[in-house]
């Protein structure tokens, strides 16, 4: 299947006597991919609703992103969001090595820099609702607030699955269910940096210049 | 079980971790993102010009990203992750665009008087 099972031909045997059952971990993360996919359906539906509700009519005459972005702050979340997904990376790197230790830094560093983003983004509701701009506003103010808020919600099921797997780490160890857990978990939240990408670029910056 | 041994930590998905990926895929899309931050706010194109450029910057960021964090490339072990994502892609499109496509015409039709149609 890959390098490492190449044979060793001091060690060579002509017979497999094993039994090879399913690669529990490949199909695993498999099945979490195109849960995945199906995830980014979801927010497809969300970037066409905001398509269709950010012409200028849609804010009623309100206020419209280009009046309540601010490009730097939001760029801070991103830069935090870009850093905690790299922490979850250096993490990974560091099960491939079987140092607990490392995947532990990696996996609190991920997640305090994923609160700091969650902080930003409700200080930023908070703001904008302190502002008059709330999902009563207008329809282009709905389809801001419910896109960027059903992906903040992303991240804060991905904290709380961070938890989730620190404990079980600690308990458990490197086990095929921990270890599958913890790709599915790497494929969630790298893909979260990914929509962000969108989220950033295409409603936080286009919205602004519009 | 795994590929015929029972340690998890060997599993090729395990194993295809890379911190030099992950730094370049992370350092690629942050520049990209503060480039296209930096132009936007300080208006440095005409708008349809701007949208252009941060669309590029956008996509190369989401390659980079696909690219070096999700591991998506057409190694034997990856190839079905590659697949299901290439089918999922114009799924994707299809949805936004034509969405978005079939407003913009009813808005011709029904809203001529609005501001902000093109």
């Amino acid at each position: 299947m890959s390098a490492h099972d190449s044979p060793d031909p001091s060690k060579a045997v002509l017979w497999d006597t094993h039994h090879h059952g399913h690669d529990v971990i490949s199909t695993r993360s498999f099945g979490y991919f195109l849960y995945l996919l199906s995830d980014g359906m979801l927010f497809a539906t969300l970037f066409a609703a905001y398509g269709v509700l950010s012409y200028s009519h849609s804010y009623f005459n309100g206020p419209t992103p280009a009046d309540f972005v601010h490009p730097w702050y939001t760029f801070t979340q991103t830069v935090a969001l870009f850093l905690s997904v790299l922490a979850y990376g250096m993490g990974m790197s560091a099960v491939k090595k079987g140092n607990k230790a490392g995947l532990m830094n990696g996996l609190i560093a991920a997640f305090v820099l994923g609160v700091i983003f969650l902080g930003l983004d409700i200080h930023d509701m908070m703001d904008l609702a302190a502002h008059g701009v709330t999902v009563q506003t207008s329809g282009g103010a709905s389809a801001f607030i419910v896109l960027t808020q059903v992906h903040a919600a992303h991240i804060f099921f991905g904290l709380l699955w961070i938890l989730v797997m620190m404990a079980q780490v600690a308990g458990k160890g490197f086990t095929t269910d921990t270890v599958g857990r913890l790709l599915s978990l790497r494929m969630f939240w790298h893909l979260q940096a990914i929509i962000w990408v969108f989220v950033f670029v295409f409603v936080y910056l286009w919205g602004y210049m519009s | 079980m795994s590929h015929g041994h029972d340690n998890p930590i060997l599993h090729p998905e395990v194993q295809m971790s890379s911190t030099r990926g992950y730094f370049t895929g992370f350092l690629i899309s942050l520049v990209l993102m503060a480039a296209a931050t930096a132009m936007v706010s300080s208006h440095a194109f005409p708008p349809f010009g701007l949208l252009m450029v941060i669309t590029i910057c956008a996509a190369i960021a989401i390659i980079a990203q696909i690219y070096f964090l999700l591991h998506i490339d057409v190694s034997e072990h990856n190839i079905w992750n590659t697949v299901s994502l290439v089918l999922f892609i114009p799924l994707f499109i299809l949805t936004i665009g034509l969405t978005w496509w079939m407003f913009s015409q009813l808005y011709l039709r029904t809203m001529p008087m609005m501001p902000g149609m093109h």
